[in-house]
């Protein structure tokens, strides 16, 4: 019976969807119809002097809706760290073989440098601060499963991770608000006086390197967090 | 058909199998490396209709970050599925 009822909402549900993929040109999808696409494939790289568009829309032209996404992910470490309580000991592993450590020393400084540009050249190529910052939070995850949370712990403390998340929030607002002081509106880039430089150089569009490198920053600190907090136990179990 | 064509078809197909299988798996741990798979075979579409950020996103998220969240969540409750 309730197989019967899942299968008929499902039903539903697909045919809902398929007369709703009917409803979209087919030919001419592709052209990007209305005002705000056409402004931004003709207009974005004077607009926001990012050569990749999808970074000049997200931190040029909706960069809010970017802040509003870096607030959920904050509060989603906050929430996990209040969820595994604090007061706990990280878990003493002794991590991998020797094989394996090895090989994550040889990997380690290549994952590092993909990061890097990855975030760094968000606004020339694919890429961005997401992007590259769950890069590096991947890095310090495999430290803790190959060395051991005891070492990774060491390595970079759990307090420099949580001011680090912290400041690159901060620095977020900070470079939002100078437009402020410009007089103009809030995150404004280009308008509020920032150098725009040439399009496709790797100092060039304005603001968006520095708010790449600030969500780059946050995500990384806050994934790793997030990853860290959970391997956590008490000290006194097993 | 074309190459391409092709291509698109076997990705595709090869997604809705694994969805199929995620859901139909009882050990957890299976279903979170086919889970993996997903996303990255996920990646390779979102690439394949031009939006590299989003793929770029999917493989290091979905394959990478969400992965990892998931086994540590079923290391500390059960691998099984009642």
């Amino acid at each position: 019976m309730k197989k019967a009822v899942a299968l008929v909402l499902m039903l539903l549900l697909g045919a809902c969807l398929l007369s709703a993929l009917s409803g979209i040109p087919q030919a001419e999808y592709r052209l990007l119809h209305g005002e705000a696409p056409a402004r931004i494939v003709q207009h974005g790289m004077d607009d926001t002097g990012a050569v990749n568009l999808v970074t000049g829309v997200l931190f040029d032209y909706r960069s809010f809706d970017t802040l509003g996404e870096s607030t959920v992910i904050f509060t989603a470490v906050a929430g996990i760290m209040m969820l595994f309580l604090p007061g706990q000991v990280p878990l003493a592993g002794k991590g991998l073989s020797s094989m394996a450590k090895r090989s994550v020393d040889l990997l380690l400084p290549f994952v590092l440098i993909v990061g890097l540009y990855v975030i760094s050249h968000g606004h020339i190529s694919p890429g961005g601060g997401f992007q590259g910052g769950t890069i590096w939070a991947t890095l310090t995850i495999l430290m803790c499963i190959v060395y051991g949370t005891q070492f990774e712990s060491q390595f970079i403390e759990y307090d420099a991770k949580k001011t680090l998340e912290s400041a690159a929030a901060v620095a977020l607002l900070l470079v939002g608000a100078v437009a402020l002081f410009a007089g103009y509106p809030f995150l404004s880039n280009l308008a509020a006086g920032f150098p725009g430089g040439t399009p496709g150089q790797l100092v060039s569009a304005g603001h968006i390197p520095w708010l790449n490198a600030a969500v780059g920053m946050k995500v990384a600190a806050g994934l790793s967090l997030i990853f860290f907090s959970m391997v956590k136990k008490k000290s006194g179990e097993g | 058909m074309d190459m391409i064509e092709l291509f698109h078809v076997m990705l595709l197909s090869f997604l809705i199998v694994c969805a199929l299988a995620v859901a139909h798996l009882r050990d957890l741990l299976s279903a979170v490396i086919v889970f993996a798979a997903y996303s990255l075979i996920m990646a390779i579409v979102w690439q394949q209709l031009n939006a590299p950020d989003i793929a770029m996103t999917e493989a290091a998220m979905g394959a990478g970050i969400t992965t990892l969240l998931f086994m540590v969540t079923i290391s500390k409750t059960r691998r099984r599925e009642q």
